[in-house]
């Protein structure tokens, strides 16, 4: 069984999140960036599939070079191979442009299984997945909590309203977009970050997918044209002082409110 | 221009309320256009309901009955909404932004080759189409997003705007879908309810709540639950906690977790992901200890401190603990 991996690297949850000059993104000079939380779940997933039996576990993400780190990663966690599309044609994509680019290789790759995650970290935009599947041809699911394998079919729990499951059965090629806390997500060990360093990242641009000009801005429906703090309402009154000063107006209002 | 298309959801035999705010954003964009609003209803048995969203802001409502779409399933939902697309003539489709809607919408977008915005607040038309603000970097910006092309796919997030109460003309056509189980890739299997809660934070007075700022699960015993103690509260926890394993799913606050609403909720190390905010913000006061004070959980809390919770917790816990005694 082949499963495809889709990772995004992006900005560490605790990043400085400043504004860019064209104010329609952060800037990314100077900060840390991550696996987005989501698809490290996808990936220790398709890991565990692959600890279970026979599997291959091709990791696929897109961007700049420091993708290659994240990439890295996911080798160095169990991955047996990356793919990388690294040009500057993509920059600048929508959602379905990513999605495009996503399908060309799991064309060219054909997996059984398709996994990543709900959502990122940084766009919020829980967009690609279902996309993905659409382009590929394969059924989907989203917020999956549990994937269970049997015969040709996966069977998912996913998480709906107010702590209830909802279950769906794909028939596999399908792709399942997962929940975090679906598991706990391991560490690259040192042995797994040293044999990373020998498996194979393949580095491909839009015109090797076949992708020239359909894809990026400039084929972009969707445009973020402005990013800003969210307007501060009625914001909390913020105590100021020291910890004794600030510890006093807090156990005055706990009184204030009768609760002490 | 194309009319706008509302996919109406129905939960526990009702249309949802989610459905009645779609219907607000439409009638709203349509009276300013001169645009149609249509919608589709999709379920097994569906008439009255299908009848009672045309009359409240519904439209046009396009039924799709059939037995396939008792339940929700991403493939025979994609089926009806595309054929309720193609009857009304819709360019710019609203979804909800609730399990189902969330699957499904992005699906549909790309089988239309539309835009596509997810969880959006706000949606309004100009000349050049439509601008939408919804949240990024989990709730800490706003992004005012443009979204062009002939068709837009929306998905609005519930309690965006108030449910549309007023009677607006509407009608029903009964719309034909064609869907054979047999050839479905995937299909609906059940629902699991969720299990009896060993902690039941619904009905506690105080909740003394910590998150990934806690940072380390040993300092839930330590700092945050000998707070609660002191209160007389329960503790509580941000789903970071919980996707770690620092504290059991029954701890957890927000949508996926328990929705509380106690007299006094107190978040340490919480930033504020929407997904918290809903299971919390309508607690009756709400105090909010963090390091960053562009946190999104201040925007909610009545009073804040920004500074180390592992400073402030213990010296609070030390003067209530002071008060009590005194």
């Amino acid at each position: 069984m082949k499963i495809m991996v889709c990772l995004k690297q992006v900005p560490h949850q605790d990043a400085r999140l400043d504004i860019d000059a064209a104010g329609t993104w952060i800037k990314e000079d100077g900060i840390k960036f991550e696996i987005n939380s989501y698809d490290t779940y996808a990936l220790e997933e398709a890991l565990r599939i692959k600890d279970a039996g026979e599997a291959e576990v091709v990791v696929a993400s897109i961007g700049p070079e420091r993708v290659t780190q994240a990439l890295r990663t996911a080798l160095g966690m169990g991955a047996d191979r990356a793919v990388h599309v690294k040009d500057a044609e993509v920059q600048g994509s929508d959602a379905l442009g990513i999605a495009r680019v996503l399908a060309a290789i799991a064309k060219a790759e054909n997996p059984d299984l398709i996994l990543m995650g709900l959502m990122s970290d940084d766009g919020n935009f829980s967009a690609v997945p279902p996309m993905l599947a659409e382009l590929v041809g394969v059924p989907h699911t989203t917020a999956a909590l549990k994937i269970e394998r049997s015969g040709g079919n996966v069977t998912v729990d996913r998480e709906i309203e107010g702590g209830a499951h909802e279950v769906q059965e794909l028939k596999v090629p399908c792709l399942v977009a997962v929940q975090t806390g679906i598991n706990q997500v391991r560490y690259a060990s040192l042995k797994g970050i040293m044999a990373a360093k020998k498996k194979p990242l393949d580095v491909k641009t839009a015109a090797d997918l076949g992708l020239s000009g359909k894809v990026g801005a400039g084929a972009a429906r969707v445009k973020v044209e402005k990013l800003a703090p969210p307007p501060k309402g009625d914001r909390a009154e913020i105590l100021k002082g020291s910890t004794d000063e600030v510890v006093k107006g807090l156990v005055g209002k706990i009184k204030e409110l009768g609760l002490l | 221009m194309g009319s706008i298309l509302i996919v109406a959801e129905i939960q526990g035999g009702k249309i949802r309320e989610a459905s009645y705010e779609l219907a607000s954003f439409a009638q709203s964009l349509a009276g300013a256009s001169g645009r149609s609003v249509a919608s589709v209803v999709m379920g097994a048995s569906i008439g009255a309901l299908a009848e009672e969203f045309a009359k409240r802001g519904g439209g046009k409502v396009y039924a799709a009955e059939h037995a396939a779409l008792a339940q929700y399933n991403a493939e025979t939902a994609l089926v009806a909404i595309k054929a309720a697309v193609a009857a009304s003539g819709a360019d710019l489709i609203l979804i909800s932004n609730t399990p189902s809607g969330w699957d499904v919408a992005p699906r549909l977008a790309a089988a239309l080759d539309a835009g596509f915005v997810s969880d959006c607040f706000q949606i309004a038309a100009d000349g050049n189409g439509l601008v939408l603000k919804r949240r990024v970097f989990n709730g800490k910006l706003d992004a005012t997003i443009r979204a062009t092309g002939e068709k837009v796919v929306a998905s609005v997030q519930p309690g965006a705007i108030a449910p549309f109460t007023g009677q607006a003309a509407g009608s029903v056509e009964k719309l034909a879908v064609s869907l054979d189980p047999a050839g479905q890739k995937s299909r609906f299997v059940g629902i699991k309810q969720s299990e009896a809660k060993g902690v039941d934070l619904t009905k506690a007075d105080i909740i003394v709540s910590g998150g990934r700022g806690v940072g380390d699960p040993a300092k839930f015993p330590e700092v945050i639950k000998p707070l609660a103690d002191a209160l007389g509260g329960a503790m509580g926890a941000s789903r970071p906690v919980v996707d770690a394993g620092w504290l059991p799913h029954e701890y957890q606050v927000g949508s996926s977790g328990q929705v509380v609403s106690p007299k006094l909720y107190i978040a340490c190390g919480i930033s504020g992901a929407i997904q918290h905010l809903v299971g919390m913000k309508t607690s009756n006061y709400i105090i909010a200890i963090n390091k960053d004070p562009d946190a999104p959980i201040f925007e909610v809390a009545n009073l804040g401190v920004v500074g180390d919770l592992f400073e402030v917790v213990p010296a609070l816990t030390a003067a209530v603990k002071t008060a009590k005694g005194g």
